[in-house]
C-alpha cells in the first residue's frame, strides 16, 4: 500500500485551488475586483476614524474654558476660584493669567505692529482682563465646569465664561465623523455582501464545471476535504489578491492625500502613521479579504457540493 | 466476505429497487449479476460503496455493517473497492497516466510511489505504451482498460464492474473480460453486473439472476445466463 501524506495532500489541494483560480481568469478578476472595492472602502473608513480621532484629540488638547474677570477683581479672589476649581473632579488643570501677564502676552503677540504698540503705550490703565484657562478631563464636562463657576460664591467678579464655541466645534467634528462612519460602514457592509455573492457565484460555477471530476474524485476515494479544499483555496485566493491590490492602491493614495493635508493639518501625517502601523493594517486588510473569500466559497460548497 | 441480509431499497415509498435480498459472496469469488434493466443490479453495487443506503436490512463487508461506517470513512471504504462503469468515467483533460495517478493523488500518496504504481498498473492492463494519450485518443476497449487500471491502483480487495462491456464491441468486451478474469485469479473478488449473455456464458462461474429487485436464481457453479 502506498504511503499517505498530509503534507502532500495539502500541497495538492493548494495547487488545484491555484489552477482553478488561474483557469477562471475573467471570473476571478470580477470576484477579486469587487472584493478589492469593499476593502478599499473599509480602509477609507479606517483613515476617517484615525483622522477624526487625531483632530478631536488635537482640539481637546487645545480648547479649554476661559474665565475672564472684572477689572476690579482682586488677585486673591481669582486664586480662590482657581483653588476651588482644582478641587473639582472634572478639571484637569487650571492656569492663571494675570492682567499684567495678559498685557505682556498681547504685546509679544503684536510686537511687529507699531500701531498697536503705540496705542497701548497711550493707555493709562491695562484694558486686558485677568483670566483662568481651564482644561477639562473630558470636553463633554465643560458645561458642568461652567455650572460649577455659576454657583461659586465669588461669581460676581467673573465677567464672562467662554467655552461654547469650542464645544460646538468638537460636537460638529464628532457629528460629521459619526455620520461619515455610519455611511462608510453601510457601504462597506453592502460591498462586502456583494463581494461574498460574487465569490459564491464564481465558486458555484467552478463546482458545476467540475461536476464530473468531483464525481470521479469521490469514486476513487478522495476524502471530503480533498474535494472541498481546492474551492476554499480558490475563494481564499480571491481575498488574498483583493487585499494585496487594496494595499497597493491604499499606500500611494495615503501618500498623496498626506501631502495635501499637511497644509491645513500640519500635525497629522497620515502616510507616516499608516507606514508605522503597516503590520496592523496588513493583518486587518488581508484578514478581511481572506474571511470574505473563504466565507463566500463556504456557502457555495455547502449549497452546491454534496458529498 | 460480502453479505446482504434482507436488504430492501425503496424510492419514494412506491418503487422497490431491492426487495429483501439475502446474499453471500466469499473472498476471491467471480460473480456475474444478470437481469434486465431495472432489476436492481446497479442499486446492489451502489450499496457496497455506500453511494446509496438500504431502506431496511444490512450490508456487511468483512464482518462490518456498512451502516456503522461514518461518512468521513467512506473514502477509505471506496479505496478498498475498485469500481468500473459502462461510461468509463475518465477525465478527458488528463492523459491515461494522469487519470490513474489522480486516484492516488486524491488519496495523498507520495509522487515517487504514484509514478511507480501507475506504470505497473498500466502495464497490467496493456496500456504502457499509451500512457501519454488522452481518453479521446483511445478506443472504447482501451478506455475501459484504463478505467480498470484506475480501479486497480489502490490494490482493492473487490472490483465492482457495472455493465463494463455495455459500450464495447465483442472483441473489446472479451479483452475486458479476460482482464477481469486475470484480476480474479490474483485473488480479487469480482462482481460483474451485465446483461450481455455471451460474456456471462463464457465466464461460466457463479451467476446470480435478478428481476424486479429480487434474486430469482443463484447458480453457484458453471452458471449460464438465465432470467
Amino acid at each position: 500500500m502506498v504511503e499517505i501524506s498530509t503534507k502532500q495532500s495539502l500541497k495538492r489541494i493548494f495547487r488545484t485551488g491555484w489552477i482553478n483560480f488561474q483557469r477562471n481568469r475573467f471570473m476571478s478578476l470580477g470576484a477579486t475586483g469587487t472584493m478589492a472595492l469593499a476593502l478599499l472602502v473599509l480602509s477609507g473608513l479606517i483613515v476617517l476614524n484615525f483622522f477624526t480621532g487625531q483632530t478631536v484629540g488635537f482640539l481637546d488638547e487645545k480648547v479649554d474654558v476661559s474665565v475672564y474677570f472684572q477689572n476690579d477683581a482682586k488677585e486673591d479672589q481669582i486664586l480662590k476660584i482657581r483653588s476651588d476649581l482644582e478641587e473639582f473632579k472634572n478639571v484637569k488643570s487650571v492656569s492663571y493669567i494675570s492682567q499684567n501677564q495678559a498685557l505682556e502676552d498681547f504685546k509679544n503677540r503684536h510686537k511687529d505692529n507699531q500701531l498697536i504698540q503705540d496705542s497701548i503705550a497711550e493707555l493709562e490703565n491695562n484694558p486686558l482682563q485677568a483670566s483662568l484657562s481651564i482644561k477639562a478631563v473630558d470636553p463633554s464636562q465643560y458645561a458642568s465646569i461652567a455650572q460649577f463657576l455659576e454657583n461659586n460664591s465669588l461669581k460676581e467678579v467673573i465677567d464672562k465664561i467662554s467655552f461654547y464655541e469650542n464645544e460646538a466645534a468638537i460636537n460638529r467634528i464628532q457629528g460629521i465623523s459619526k455620520s461619515l462612519s455610519r455611511g462608510g460602514l453601510g457601504v462597506t457592509l453592502l460591498l462586502a455582501l456583494v463581494a461574498v455573492l460574487v465569490t459564491f457565484n464564481t465558486i458555484r460555477l467552478t463546482i458545476y464545471n467540475k461536476k464530473q471530476e468531483i464525481e470521479i474524485m469521490k469514486l476513487v476515494g478522495a476524502t471530503n476535504w480533498h474535494v472541498r479544499g481546492p474551492f476554499l483555496v480558490e475563494g481564499g485566493l480571491y481575498g488574498l489578491f483583493a487585499s494585496l491590490a487594496t494595499l497597493a492602491v491604499f499606500y500611494p493614495a495615503t501618500h498623496f492625500i498626506s501631502g495635501k493635508l499637511l497644509s491645513f493639518a500640519p500635525n497629522i501625517n497620515l502616510f507616516q502613521h499608516f507606514m508605522g502601523n503597516f503590520g496592523q493594517m496588513f493583518v486587518i486588510i488581508v484578514g478581511s479579504g481572506l474571511a470574505l473569500g473563504i466565507f463566500g466559497s463556504m456557502i457555495a460548497i455547502r449549497r452546491h457540493l454534496k458529498i | 466476505m460480502i453479505e446482504f441480509k434482507k436488504v430492501t431499497k425503496k424510492y419514494n415509498h412506491h418503487f422497490t429497487a431491492l426487495d429483501g435480498i439475502d446474499l453471500e459472496i466469499k473472498d476471491g469469488e467471480f460473480v456475474s449479476l444478470v437481469g434486465p434493466s431495472g432489476a436492481g443490479k446497479s442499486t446492489l453495487i451502489k450499496m457496497l460503496i455506500k453511494e446509496d443506503r438500504p431502506t431496511s436490512g444490512k450490508v456487511i463487508l468483512d464482518e462490518k455493517d456498512l451502516a456503522d461506517v461514518p461518512d468521513k470513512e467512506i473514502p477509505y471504504l471506496r479505496r478498498k473497492i475498485g469500481t468500473i462503469f459502462q461510461d468509463f468515467r475518465l477525465l478527458e483533460s488528463k492523459t491515461a497516466l494522469e487519470n490513474v495517478a489522480f486516484a492516488l493523488e486524491v488519496a495523498g500518496a507520495e509522487d515517487d510511489d504514484i509514478a511507480k504504481d501507475v506504470e505497473q498498473v498500466l502495464a497490467i492492463v496493456g496500456l504502457a505504451d499509451k500512457k501519454k494519450n488522452f481518453p479521446k485518443e483511445l478506443s472504447g476497449g482501451e478506455k475501459q482498460r484504463l478505467a480498470i487500471a484506475r480501479a486497480l491502483v489502490h490494490r482493492p480487495k473487490i472490483i465492482l464492474a457495472d455493465e463494463p462491456t455495455g459500450n464495447l464491441d465483442l472483441v473489446n468486451s472479451f479483452d475486458v473480460l479476460k482482464l477481469l478474469w486475470r484480476i480474479n485469479e490474483l485473488g480479487t473478488t469480482v462482481i460483474l453486473a451485465t446483461h450481455d449473455d455471451k460474456i456471462v456464458n463464457t465466464v461460466g462461474k457463479r451467476v446470480i439472476s435478478m428481476d424486479k429487485g429480487k434474486i430469482v436464481r443463484d447458480q453457484l457453479e458453471k452458471g449460464k445466463y438465465i432470467i
